[in-house]
């Protein structure tokens, strides 16, 4: 039984003391110009210090599976690093197994973690890196050598086990780190990015791991990453986060099929979901998507949520995936190829529809034999989408339905 | 021809190598040769080759081997005591504690006095009349000394004297490294289940462990080269009880005047010397590659 619950999480990061120096008004300058220049930062910066996170309410079930992802500095790592004790909490209450664990510190809460940056110990060999834990809890020399060799094995760092951490790569060491995590038996996983370094065969490799090792294990896991293929195969639920806030929290079928905002929206599938500025507008109580001078008709499950919720014509986005556009011979619209990446089944088609562009995913065998292995610049091909895999997303960014 | 570069790095490097050759290097060999010959300052000239007669005569002199083993047990003491209580007060320094800039600052002023002011300072403090200490003690209802002139206290103070100086070396040294110390592997140790103390043991000591050597190596090495403080506080005495190694052959050069069988003397000194700065170097390299 493990159960961790997050109510009204916030983390403050207090300002360093050279930021003090500078002044809260330099700060504030400086974030500006920084939102001028760069990319959207909008990272709340107050005179108590950053806010990395906030507003995070998460019930997280026995034995669930929970994967966060989301852009860089959005809060991730702090967030499981709140979970495990290493960042004190600003705000909120964060329970696990039912118990109040704000002030317990890391060694109380029974967790296992792997660290973004590994944090192995660099003194030991990674036998001993394995081993520690169990060392602390006076575990038996000869289990103690069991499960290090078991993990090792699972791990294939066996033939390392006797060198330290600086005369490994960074694959290896990652290794390492989920070694160290997984010859434990914890209440709690938590897991940051564990994956991240590893060439893809071997990412493969040890994601099937993990799942095994759920299944052995059997307890709660909090996992965070940045490969969507991970955050689909692996999560019972997806928690989508920006900026410090919770976009979404769903299953990989929910967040995929039905992304609560454009940036969910965005953020979940590759290729992108293609975005097209337009409006949802009404004739004789049929609703409908004009696009490149085609009317598309709301399909009648669509129809039954505008009357229910009261949906009014307005301006809208309109996103459609890409393996949604299928390429017809008739009616539809005339797109122009850009691209064409053969990506062995299946082909990325990029083209542009009156100077937009829009990406189509194919099916190679489902295409005329001359055009299998991909389309030339130049082709003309004609797309044609169903009312009822569009998602359209109101002028608040949120979804409409 | 020489490259403009390397012309360039001659020019720079030349005042400072002649400085270097003027001042230690010359002397250095000329006290090297010395040691060959039976040299006395009562007399004219380098007076005869006697190869390595004087090293022999240095070895045979009791006084000298006193001097040696007074200077061992000077050293073990002060950097046994500078050690223990310089990283416990280091280890105070690292955590949080308030007002910790401040005493940091105290704890760092005897490093910046000289070591005869402090010499003078403590023979001050501890003249058995007219001294502070004394004085203090008889408000405590506890009979004063002469500390540096009795026979059972004047090493012992002398090793307080040189402790209360030197220990801000070793607090810094130790500090210095705590500081550098990696964070993360005591957050995965608390994940692991480690406590405070388990931590302590099981990564700081280890991680610093080359710093501990370091520290003491190179601190054994200037309490074995101890001179300014006992020439202030003691001249050697009451009898020998003080008389450190550098004290007897300054003793034997200028007092004695036998200046050929006190370059003897500082050679064996060096050679006592070299294994241990050669370690402290070694380990310094290794840290700084690894
Ligand atoms: N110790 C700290 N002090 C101040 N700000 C911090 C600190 N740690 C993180 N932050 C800030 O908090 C925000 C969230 O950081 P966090 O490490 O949680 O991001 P993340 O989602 O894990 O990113 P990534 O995917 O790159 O690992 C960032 O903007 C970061 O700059
Ligand atoms: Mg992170």
């Amino acid at each position: 039984m493990a159960t961790v619950t997050l109510k009204g999480i916030k983390k403050i990061y207090p300002l360093s003391d050279d930021d003090k120096k500078k002044g809260k008004k330099g700060l504030f300058k400086k974030h500006e110009e920084e939102i001028e220049h760069e990319e959207k930062v909008n990272l709340q910066i107050t005179d108590q210090g950053t806010v990395a996170v906030q507003e995070f309410n998460l019930d997280i079930a026995d034995k669930e599976f929970i994967v966060l992802v989301g852009p860089s500095g959005c809060g991730k790592s702090t967030t499981l690093r709140m979970i495990a004790g290493l960042e004190t909490i600003s705000e909120g209450e964060l329970y696990i197994d039912g118990q109040l664990v704000n002030n317990k510190p890391p060694k109380d809460r029974d967790i296992a973690m792997v660290f973004q940056n590994y944090a192995l110990y660099p003194h030991m060999s990674v036998y001993d890196n394995l081993a520690f834990a169990l060392k602390i809890r006076k575990t038996p020399k000869d289990i103690i050598d069991k499960k290090v060799r078991d993990a090792a094995e699972i791990l294939g760092i066996t033939e390392y086990l006797h060198r330290k951490p600086k005369a490994l790569s960074g694959g290896q060491r990652q290794r390492v780190a989920i070694g160290r995590a997984i010859v434990r038996e914890p209440q709690v996983f938590l897991m940051d990015e564990p994956l991240s370094n590893l060439d893809a065969k071997l990412r493969n490799q040890m994601r099937a791991e993990i799942i095994k090792l759920r299944q052995r294990i059997d307890t709660t896991f909090i996992y965070v990453t940045h490969d969507q293929t991970e955050a689909m195969t692996l999560g019972d639920r997806i928690v989508i986060m920006k900026d410090g806030f919770i976009q979404q929290i769903g299953t990989p079928y929910e967040v995929f099929h039905h992304p609560a905002n454009l940036f969910v929206a965005g953020f979940i599938g590759t290729p992108q979901m293609n975005f097209f500025k337009t409006e949802l507008a009404e004739e004789n109580g049929q609703y409908y998507v004009p696009l490149f001078g085609v009317k598309f008709p709301m399909d009648a499950a669509h129809m039954e949520q505008i009357k229910e919720k009261g949906i009014k014509p307005q301006e809208i986005t309109m996103g459609i995936r890409p393996e949604d556009v299928s390429i017809c011979y008739e009616g539809g619209v005339e797109a122009t190829v850009d691209v064409c990446e053969m990506m062995g089944s299946s082909l990325h088609i990029h083209t542009t529809i009156e100077d937009k562009e829009i990406v189509v995913i194919a099916q190679s065998k489902e295409l005329p034999e001359d055009k299998q292995l991909g389309f030339a610049h130049g082709d003309k091909i004609r797309l044609h989408f169903d009312g009822h895999v569009l998602h359209l997303f109101g002028l608040d960014e949120k979804n409409l339905f | 021809m020489l490259s403009d570069r390397r012309k360039n790095i001659a020019i720079f490097l030349l005042p400072s190598l002649v400085m270097l050759i003027v001042t230690v290097v010359v002397p250095l060999l000329y006290s090297f040769a010395t040691s060959f010959f039976s040299l006395d300052l009562k007399y004219k000239g380098w007076g005869e080759f006697v190869g390595l007669g004087n090293y022999f005569s240095a070895l045979k002199d009791q006084y000298f081997m006193g001097s040696i083993k007074t200077t061992v047990i000077f050293s073990v003491i002060v950097v046994a005591i500078e050690f223990i209580v310089g990283f416990a007060i280091a280890l105070l320094f690292n955590t949080n504690v308030k007002g910790k800039n401040f005493f940091f600052s105290i704890v760092i002023i005897p490093m910046m006095i000289t070591p005869v002011a402090v010499g003078l300072t403590w023979r001050l403090l501890l003249h058995s009349t007219l001294g502070v200490v004394n004085w203090f003690l008889s408000l405590l209802g506890i009979a004063g000394k002469a500390w540096l002139a009795d026979n059972a206290t004047a090493l012992a103070t002398v090793i307080f004297i040189d402790v209360w100086q030197q220990i801000s070396y070793m607090v810094l040294v130790l500090l210095a490294g705590l500081v550098s110390l990696p964070k993360e592997p005591y957050e995965a140790a608390s994940i692991d289940g480690a406590s405070k103390w388990q931590s302590f043991k099981f990564i700081t000591m280890p991680l610093m462990a080359p710093t501990f050597l370091v520290a003491i190596l190179l601190r054994l090495i200037t309490a074995f080269k101890t001179y300014d403080l006992i020439y202030v506080l003691t001249k050697g005495g009451p009898g020998t009880s003080t008389e450190v190694v550098s004290y007897y052959i300054y003793k034997t050069a200028f007092t004695h005047l036998k200046t050929s069988k006190a370059a003897a003397m500082s050679f064996i000194l060096l050679i006592i010397l070299i294994p241990v700065s050669y370690i402290a170097t070694r380990i310094l390299k290794n840290r700084n590659e690894g």
